[in-house]
Parts: C-alpha cells; sequence; structure tokens
C-alpha cells in the first residue's frame, strides 16, 4: 500500500443557504481547487461524492457525474457517489484513499455535498426516518432525535449521566464554531440557554441536536511521494477503522455502549501504531450531545459511563486531556450528511497548518482523528491523520 | 416586454400519497412473502419467525436466518403483553404523515425477548416510567392494511 496525503481543500459557508445543490457543488469546488497549487481538475482521476440522500433532498440522483461535470472533472479510473448516510462523506474518504493508496489512481477528490434545506421541512424528516429499517422502525416515526433520545435516555438511567453535562456538550462546541467562519451556528450558547431550548424530544432539547444544514466541502489525495508537488504542508492518512453491526433497532450490539466503535478504535489505533493518548485532536460525531459523551467512552478517555463527568471536568477541551470537536463540531457547525466527513478532514488541515483562528487552535496538534456514526449508532467509522 | 408567448399551466391539486411518503409496508401475499405476519396481526396475534435450525427467534420477520442461514422457519407468538425499555416523545421534527399526530409517544418494547419499536398511545412522555408494562394495540389504515402498536394498561 501507498502511503496517501491529503494536500487541499475547500468549503463552502454552510448553514440555511440560499443556493441550490449545484451550486453548493460549485462553491466548494472552485474553494477546493484555489486551495491547491499545481492542480486543476483535469489531473484529477478518481472522484468520490458522499452524498447521503440527494434523490430525495434534491430529486436528483447519479450525483458523482454531476459534480464532475460542474467542476470540470474527467475521472479516468474511478467515479462514484458514496452512501452511508450521516458518514457518507468518510465513505467517500476511504474510497479514495484506497484509490491511491492501491495505485488505481494518482489523484483523488473526496467530495461531499448535502442540501437539506426543503420548502416543507417535514420532508426533510420524512427523510430522516428511512435511516432505520423503514418498515419496521421508521413507521413508527423512529428517526434521528427519538432514537437518540432514547439512547440519552438509557445512559442517564444505568450511568446517572444528566442533562447539565448533555448540555455542556453543545456549549463547548458552540464556543468553538463562533470561531469558524463557516459554521451554521455562531452565537454563544450559555448552559441555561441549552437547557432551556424547545423540547425537541425528551430528554433531547434543541441544543442538544445539531441542525439541518446545506453544506458542501472536498478534499484532494495523492500518494506521499508526490505531495511536495503541491504543497509543503501535506496532512498523511496514517489508520483507519470501521465497523458495523445490525441496522434495525431489535438488532444493535447494545443501546449503551457502541460496541462497533470500539471496533473501529481498536482497528484505527492498530493500522496507525499509536495509543490513544497520542491524539490531539478528535472530531467526532456529536449529532446529538449523548454521541460526544458516549464517543469519549468507546475511546477509552474516560472509563465506561463516565463520559457526563469527562466533560464536567474539562477533558474534552482545548487544553484538557484532549481537543474534541474544536471545529465546532456538528453541533455548532451544522450537519450537511454527505459533506460532515469532508469539513472534518479539512479542518484538520487547517489546523496542522495553522489556518484556524487562535481561540480554536490547537498548538503541536501532530495526530488527529475523524470519526462519523451513522444509522443508529450501528456503523462507526475512524480515519486518523497526521501533520505532515 | 418581447413578443414571446406566455401560458398558465395546471398541475393535480390533489395526489394519490406516493409509495415514497407511506412508511407502512405492502403486506398482502402478491407483495411480500412475509404476508403471515399481517394474517396473524388481524387475528390478534403479534408473531414472528423462529429458526428451526438454531432456534433464534428473529426480529424482523425474515425468509432467512442471518445466524444460520436455514431457511425453514416457523411463526411464533410474541404475546401481547411487554415492557418499556426506553421511550421518548416527538415534539419536534415529525415526519411528513405523522405531523398531524405530534405529540406522540415512541417506545422500545421488551417482548418475547426482543426490542421492538413500536407507538406508544394512550399515553404522555411524563405519566411513562422504564420497565412499564404495556399491552399490544393494532391499528387499521384506511385502506385495511394493518400494523401494530402499544398502549398504556392503566
Amino acid at each position: 500500500m501507498r502511503k496517501v496525503a491529503v494536500i487541499g481543500g475547500g468549503a463552502t459557508k454552510c448553514g440555511k443557504r440560499e443556493a441550490t445543490w449545484r451550486e453548493l457543488v460549485q462553491e466548494a469546488g472552485k474553494a477546493m481547487f484555489d486551495n491547491v497549487d499545481n492542480i486543476s481538475p483535469k489531473d484529477v482521476e478518481a472522484l468520490l461524492v458522499g452524498a447521503a440522500q440527494p434523490e430525495r433532498f434534491a430529486f436528483q440522483v447519479h450525483v458523482a457525474p454531476m459534480v464532475a461535470e460542474h467542476l470540470g472533472i474527467i475521472p479516468r479510473k474511478v467515479i462514484s457517489t458514496t452512501e452511508l448516510m450521516c458518514a457518507s462523506g468518510q465513505a467517500a474518504i476511504r474510497y479514495a484513499w484506497a484509490c491511491i493508496a492501491s495505485g488505481i489512481a494518482d489523484v483523488a477528490v473526496a467530495f461531499g455535498v448535502e442540501k437539506m434545506y426543503m420548502p416543507d421541512m417535514a420532508e426533510a424528516q420524512t427523510n430522516m426516518a428511512c435511516v432505520l429499517d423503514r418498515e419496521w422502525d421508521g413507521v413508527n416515526a423512529m428517526s434521528a432525535p427519538p432514537f437518540f433520545a432514547m439512547t440519552a435516555q438509557r445512559h442517564m438511567h444505568e450511568f446517572g449521566t444528566t442533562k447539565e453535562q448533555m448540555a455542556l456538550v453543545s456549549v463547548k462546541n458552540h464556543h468553538y464554531s463562533t470561531m469558524n467562519p463557516i459554521a451554521q451556528f455562531q452565537k454563544e450558547v450559555t448552559l441555561e440557554k441549552a437547557l432551556q431550548s424547545p423540547m425537541v424530544a425528551p430528554p433531547l432539547n434543541l441544543f442538544d441536536c445539531s441542525g439541518i444544514t446545506d453544506g458542501a466541502a472536498g478534499v484532494i489525495m495523492v500518494p506521499a511521494e508526490d505531495a511536495k508537488k503541491y504543497t509543503d504542508s501535506p496532512m498523511w492518512i496514517t489508520g483507519s477503522g470501521q465497523a458495523n453491526i445490525g441496522n434495525a433497532i431489535n438488532n444493535l450490539a447494545s443501546f449503551t455502549e457502541w460496541v462497533p466503535l470500539k471496533m473501529a478504535v481498536k482497528e484505527a489505533l492498530r493500522t496507525a501504531k499509536i495509543s490513544v493518548n497520542e491524539i490531539d485532536i478528535a472530531e467526532l460525531h456529536d449529532c446529538f450531545t449523548i454521541s460526544e459523551i458516549m464517543e469519549y467512552e468507546a475511546l477509552g478517555l474516560c472509563e465506561k459511563g463516565r463520559g457526563g463527568k469527562f466533560i464536567e471536568d474539562g477533558g474534552p477541551y482545548i487544553g484538557g486531556k484532549i481537543a474534541v470537536n474544536p471545529r465546532g463540531g456538528l453541533l455548532g457547525c451544522g450537519h450537511p450528511l454527505g459533506a460532515t466527513a469532508i469539513l472534518q478532514t479539512f479542518d484538520i488541515l487547517q489546523q496542522f497548518r495553522g489556518e484556524v483562528p487562535k481561540g480554536r487552535h490547537v498548538k503541536d496538534g501532530n495526530v488527529a482523528v475523524a470519526h462519523n456514526l451513522s444509522g443508529a449508532a450501528n456503523v462507526h467509522s475512524l480515519m486518523v491523520y497526521a501533520r505532515g | 416586454m418581447a413578443d414571446v408567448e406566455f401560458e398558465k399551466i395546471k398541475r393535480p391539486e390533489n395526489i394519490k400519497l406516493p409509495f415514497m411518503l407511506d412508511f407502512y409496508p405492502l403486506e398482502d401475499e402478491k407483495n411480500t412473502r412475509i404476508s403471515q405476519f399481517f394474517a396473524n396481526l388481524k387475528k390478534g396475534r403479534l408473531t414472528t419467525t423462529k429458526c428451526q435450525q438454531c432456534s433464534k427467534s428473529l426480529w424482523p420477520p425474515r425468509i432467512v436466518c442471518p445466524n444460520c442461514l436455514s431457511d425453514k422457519l416457523e411463526w411464533a407468538d410474541l404475546g401481547v403483553e411487554g415492557e418499556l425499555y426506553a421511550f421518548t416523545e416527538t415534539k419536534l421534527g415529525a415526519p411528513l404523515g405523522f405531523v398531524q399526530d405530534a405529540p406522540f409517544c415512541i417506545g422500545i418494547v421488551k417482548i418475547g425477548g426482543l426490542l421492538i419499536s413500536a407507538r406508544i398511545d394512550n399515553a404522555k412522555y411524563e405519566d411513562l416510567k422504564i420497565g412499564e408494562k404495556v399491552k399490544l394495540k393494532i391499528v387499521e389504515l384506511e385502506d385495511g392494511r394493518i400494523f401494530y402498536r402499544f398502549r398504556r394498561i392503566n
């Protein structure tokens, strides 16, 4: 396997955008190519496009060729859309990485895009209810908020986690997103404001949930030995892990312990040849506040059941044990499904390059992980990156 | 104004609920090989497939056992009373087709050794408790298709 470098990227502003799906593609694509010297769309041999539900949100399928056409890319080795719901962007990253590592292609783009705002937002919620088993869970209106609400309820029931501890995750990530110019949410959220926000599905309030978001992003990968042609500050892909158990609610390994995440973490650390203590930056999939708390536990940053205490003690802040979501997370930046993983990855590159605002910069950050969960937290995907 | 023709066109005011927005399964034997589930449900029985080879009870009902790949499955009753493992109430963000029901409770019910998601009727979030007993309830759609829910006993 060849070592793979991420040499640059670009992204749109995220949020409720006055722009169509294809305009998001064009904005992010231009930003991506403008970010890298000595490369043009015609150099791209492999194009992978993370898109969770373009057929429902934008009523368009066959979207990878749409992206290629709009950006002037003529893929001649690999082209495909990658769907893994909330981890669709990471699926694109993984396949782009595989294309370069295997020698199939010498220049690959991992792109991600989602246009989620629709004229009737109940229709957008409908899309989120066909992620679990549609005929046996979705039929009960089991979309993301109720599922994660029940996860939170069980975690509170079994481990004594509190609503205040969950709200602290929202406070932290919104704090960092105030320093991220492309983030959907630009205002600080206090603990009181989080706890008093409208109830979505108890015990989850509005600020426990990531938003509905429009956004797009892309990163470019080449073999490590070619990286210096394009940049003095590449980022290496040094490891990865991914695991899945079941899809329907009855077939999950556990509600309060994300077993596939533990499996994926083990594999990511093994392939990167590092211990969890060597990670400086962790972009963890905080689709809901309870998610980030359970991710502290599964990564082994604290004991099982002590995730709430971990944030109470300041563990996941910059300057704490590990910087978790210094980008602002999904809670602060929004969650444009297919684009999310690409946004995380591009931000890690900018962290390594010192291109992020001081208040959220992790000084001397050398090793980072990017994590996404999808479905009923039954798939977990991780990439490990190192400063080049 | 340029000299070009302008014409107002019409689209249908009402259309039948499209299949893509209908969460309820097609349940008759022309559409599925587990139509027996719905036939049993019509008689007030909540059943699922159980593998004759490895004895595993499978949910949702299947035609091949994912545990041993046997296709020798039989129908087994799960009973009509379960226990609430978790629950919530959809207050905001209900999908199209369910918006008119909000707020409504959803839960995960422990029944026959399985964890089944279901609507929990006859209840408000504040009234429910983890471990509480709930009873099977059957709802019928206007086109005759049926589905299961649970309801609070008290």
